[in-house]
């Protein structure tokens, strides 16, 4: 069953279509805040979370949509908890992207698999990493995490390639080569 | 990476049951409804009266009319902030509405002729909490109506595998 339809069939009021949805992304939610905060707040943050999603779900208007929606809450529960964090964070990147704005395709793509990307990923910034999870180990799009993070796609671009500079940055010190 | 959350799936949705709850659900529906028909009630008794009031009997109505509207606020923050009204609830929520609404019109208006006062303020305010439960109940059909069709399409589009027994494997 696609997730579009076990959304339509939960805004009905089915219980059960709401408790699979549930089952089959509680996984994706929690790695996402797990990524982004320590152990002991990511199970509250995702209860939080749920429980915002299930407040909100009879209004959404694209069930179609649910991934970047569902992203959307979590961002917010998450960045609520890391304000000062995240905002200093930002502002460093921001930095950062002006002077390297370029888009380019980069082979830390294949060498980097998902097992590595996410024992790499707390030693990244707050925005880079972010942007990591939500690319490659949620498969969101770069349309969609622009949406989730409310920012242009040029951005997610230019973040992503921040992000897999400091990826294989790490990846170098750590001995590894591609 | 094994780490893993420390909720279950099951857990998990044991722990957003509250919000779940059909039982809060229906307090919070009721507390709007009741309290939305017992302001306009309060008031309507309270401009009704003949002559000028006592300060303490002044106070009084103004008391009950402000407990009737915190009742309403409750239910309607319970509604929009905290207990999520599905379809198939808004259906139900609607219905309940025109019911209140025609109960406390039909109430109001009978008070009216029996004090001889005006009998048009009470069908017309009446009147404009029928329309607005009419206006609910059409769009919460609405809603559920293109929900169903859009479930059937989606199905149809679709189609889950057909369930086999474990002995055909």
């Amino acid at each position: 069953m696609t997730d579009e339809l076990l959304v339509v069939r939960a805004q009905l009021g089915e219980r059960a279509a709401l408790a699979e949805l549930v089952a089959r992304w509680r996984m994706p939610v929690w790695t996402y805040v797990r990524r982004m905060l320590d152990a002991e707040r990511a199970d509250d943050v995702t209860q939080e979370i749920w429980l915002a999603v299930i407040r909100g779900l009879p209004r959404l208007r694209e069930p179609a949509r649910f991934a970047p929606w569902l992203f959307t809450i979590a961002r917010r529960s998450v960045t609520d908890r890391l304000r000062g964090q995240y905002a200093r964070e930002h502002e460093h990147a921001h930095e950062a992207l002006a002077a390297d704005d370029v888009i380019v395709d980069d082979p830390v793509d294949a060498a980097v698999d998902r097992a590595e990307l996410v024992s790499l990923l707390s030693g990244l910034p707050m925005p880079e990493r972010e942007i990591l999870v939500l690319f490659y180990l949620q498969d969101l799009s770069v349309e969609d995490c622009a949406q989730i993070c409310e920012i242009p796609a040029g951005t997610v671009k230019s973040r992503l390639n921040r992000a897999r500079r400091l990826l294989r940055a790490h990846l170098e010190e750590k001995g590894y080569r591609p | 990476m094994t780490e893993e959350p420390r909720l279950s799936a099951r857990e998990l949705i044991e722990r957003l049951e509250p919000a779940l709850s059909r039982a809060r659900r229906i307090r919070a529906v009721t507390a709007l409804l009741t309290g939305l028909s017992g302001t306009v009630f309060m008031a309507a008794l309270w401009g009704g009266e003949p002559g000028p009031l006592p300060g303490r009997t002044q106070a009084m109505f103004a008391l009950l009319t402000a407990v009737c509207l915190a009742w309403a606020g409750y239910g309607g923050w319970l509604l929009m902030r905290r207990v999520p009204l599905f379809a198939a609830d808004r259906v139900i929520a609607a219905w309940i509405a025109l019911a209140a609404s025609l109960v406390t019109t039909a109430a109001l208006a009978v008070l009216a002729v029996r004090r001889g006062t005006g009998l048009a303020p009470v069908l017309a305010a009446g009147g404009l909490f029928v329309a607005t439960a009419l206006v609910l109940a059409v769009r919460a059909h609405a809603r559920r109506a293109a929900l169903l069709r859009r479930a059937r399409e989606l199905a149809r589009a679709h189609p889950s595998p057909p369930r086999t027994h474990p002995s055909e494997n």
